[in-house]
């Protein structure tokens, strides 16, 4: 535990040294999580990706609908140096655009698709963005952000089904 | 006159003498394709191993729709999966029949708020049987499936016919739901 | 060819045929009772597989035009000749006719059948499945021709009946199973080959190619192609009976020999996996053949066995 403590230790002093970052967060003992502006967000993947950190996990988003703003969250895992690290950045919420990071991690590009089907995000230069993933024939707007309404969305293209009697009430109840 | 009307009758008790005949033999040999569309496929290996032994009764998996007589619709159906498992049902060759699992084929179960989920199987595809659970133990998926046998053996498993009766109806609830039956994806072409 | 020969022939190769399909027909549902408590379950009843090929006859198939409907018939309508050829106990239905080649060119006539009709249908997965069989019979065949060629040299004669006739001569210790003992083994592993058992069974692979040729077939085809794979088997263990074990003087015995056999290669498959198709390939091509041809050198220059 303390070598790990350690190397985490280290690795945010590296990191805060070369890049302005905005605030670091430890949720877990083997995590870290670092904010960036959107314009650093390129240059700190391509560090830690010749680091190490050679796998992206997982690209998502999170909607923070009180302050207007997309937070895409990436998070990155290193097979030596075992610290998962979350690499986070706020977008604007009406005009949802970022650059694409495929020159970075290839992989990168179905997950770009899939927030952009969910959440309604454009990555600039990812050539395969309007192409449908998981959803098809989608005909409304993006299902995951909060003001979407699912369950009326469900109720009017899937009808519920109509009982008889109603089974909602135990017996001996009036 | 009364020459015609004798020729008319026969057929009918032939044909009924081989109904009764191909029934004993379509229910004590039903093939299943394990469409495992959620979570209560779970239940289904131990249904097939040997502690609850399907073999048994009869029943075998089978690798495609087509050579299958039994789709088992285990669990909820997403609008993509339902698009394929009525691709599925329409390949396989009748008589066939249908069973569902848990609630979510019934009334869309703990899934009934999403927004790709669809609540009532019997609007888009005919239902002979339902098994109760969520997910049903594996006594109760034996207990259904000697329930399918009876149905069978006493004509009462019916639901291929109402599908190519009522396809009208079936296919309009189909495209409400999922605007187009077959489509294209890239990883299928 | 007076009509007596003929007509004689006919029927007896009927009732070969009638033998062959109930008794097979029969063990495989007893194999399945067999293999299932050998799992710690109970398996289905005896005539389980009589209820699946009849079930599978009385369903509404579909077709893919002529080529795959005629496929299929061609393939049964092969193998069901060449059932009516296959000599049981003594009763040979055609008598000079019982060759060893005969089989060789008429199974060939039922594979042929089976290839066309998985390419009729038009699905890329039945191509797949059918390629394999033809590979695995490349495999399987050569180790089994150099061990019958070898007995056909020894004995003089390639007549099938006549094969037999020689090992009942002196009671067990003739059979060729005693004289010839690798060449038994490497005939059991062909056989094994042969019948698509596991770990032999590339070309029907239910979970990878969704069952190679029968991919398309439902209904009547599939109930056709099984009472095919029926035959069929009754037709390699019985070889395997007449060349190696002596054929059989009474029915009782004959009966006994292939429930043995067939029992023992079902519990043999049931221990292994699935080999890919080049392991197939290479598997045949190492210690079969070497032994095989260790043993014909055995017997046609050192004269022992």
């Amino acid at each position: 535990m303390n070598s790990m403590n350690n190397n985490v230790a280290d690795l945010v002093k590296d990191v805060e040294a070369r890049f302005n970052v905005l605030s670091v967060d430890y949720p877990k003992d083997d995590q870290v999580s670092f904010d960036f502006d959107n314009r650093d967000l390129h240059s700190a993947l391509s560090y830690l990706r010749s680091a190490g950190w050679i796998q992206l996990s997982i690209l998502s988003c999170i909607d923070w609908i009180d302050e207007n703003e997309f937070q895409l969250v990436y998070i990155i895992f290193n097979w030596e140096n075992p610290i998962r690290i979350q690499v986070r950045t706020r977008i604007d919420r009406k005009e949802a655009k970022f650059r694409t990071i495929t020159s970075i991690y290839p992989g990168a590009k179905y997950y770009e698709r899939d927030v952009h089907e969910f959440f309604g995000v454009e990555f600039e230069g990812n050539p395969d963005s309007n192409k449908q993933l998981f959803l098809e024939n989608w005909d409304d707007m993006p299902p995951l952000r909060k003001d979407f309404d699912s369950i009326a969305y469900s109720d009017s293209k899937y009808p519920k089904r109509e009982y008889k009697t109603d089974f909602s009430k135990k017996a001996g109840d009036k | 006159m009364s020459k015609e009307i004798k020729k008319v009758e026969k057929p009918e008790k032939i044909k009924k003498g081989w109904d009764g005949i191909s029934n004993y033999f379509r229910a004590n040999s039903i093939w299943m394709l394990m469409y495992c569309t959620g979570c209560c496929a779970i239940e289904l290996p131990q249904a097939m191993t040997s502690r609850y032994d399907m073999e048994r009764l009869g029943m075998g998996p089978m690798a495609t729709p087509r050579q299958a007589d039994v789709i088992l619709v285990t669990g909820y159906l997403s609008v993509k999966t339902l698009r394929r498992v009525i691709y599925a049902y329409e390949q396989m060759s009748e008589p066939k029949y249908l069973v569902a699992f848990g609630p979510c084929a019934i009334n869309g179960g703990i899934y009934y708020d999403s927004h790709a989920v669809i609540k009532q199987l019997d609007q888009y595809l005919p239902i002979d049987i339902y098994i109760a659970g969520c997910m049903p133990k594996p006594e109760a998926v034996m207990n259904g499936f000697k329930d399918l046998i009876e149905m069978i053996k006493s004509k009462k498993a019916t639901g291929w016919r109402k599908y190519r009766d009522n396809n009208a109806w079936y296919k309009a609830n189909q495209i409400h739901a999922l605007g187009e039956v077959r489509i294209k994806d890239e990883f299928h072409e | 060819m007076d009509i007596n020969y003929i007509l004689t022939g006919m029927l007896t190769g009927f009732g070969v045929l009638v033998f062959a399909f109930v008794w097979q027909t029969s063990l495989s549902g007893i194999t399945r009772k067999v293999v299932g408590r050998f799992h710690k379950r109970y398996g289905p009843k005896w005539y389980q597989e009589f209820r699946d090929i009849f079930k599978a006859m009385s369903k509404r198939g579909i077709t893919h035009g002529w080529v795959y409907d005629f496929g299929v018939m061609m393939a049964l309508g092969g193998i069901m000749a060449t059932v009516m050829f296959m000599p049981v106990v003594t009763f040979v239905a055609f008598g000079q006719l019982d060759n060893f080649f005969i089989y060789v060119y008429l199974f060939a006539v039922g594979m042929l059948g089976m290839a066309m009709s998985a390419v009729g249908s038009g699905n890329p997965l039945a191509g797949i499945g059918v390629m394999r069989a033809l590979t695995q019979m490349v495999g399987y065949e050569v180790p089994f021709m150099v061990i019958v060629l070898a007995i056909i040299f020894r004995d003089g004669t390639s007549s099938l009946s006549g094969i037999a006739a020689i090992q009942q001569t002196g009671g067990i210790l003739t059979w060729n199973l005693v004289k010839m003992p690798i060449g038994t083994i490497v005939g059991f592993i062909c056989l094994l080959g042969m019948l698509g058992k596991k770990p032999f069974e590339t070309f029907i692979a239910p979970a990878e190619i969704a069952s190679g040729p029968m991919v398309e077939y439902g209904g009547k085809q599939l109930g056709m192609l099984m009472i095919m794979h029926q035959f069929a088997t009754f037709i390699e263990i019985s070889l395997f009976i007449n060349l190696f074990l002596g054929g059989a003087t009474n029915i009782v015995f004959f009966i006994i020999k292939y429930m043995i056999i067939y029992i023992l290669a079902s519990l043999i498959s049931q221990a292994f996996g699935r080999f890919k198709i080049d392991q197939v390939i290479k598997y045949f091509y190492r210690w079969p053949i070497v032994l095989a041809i260790l043993q014909a050198g055995l017997v046609v220059w050192g004269r022992i066995g």
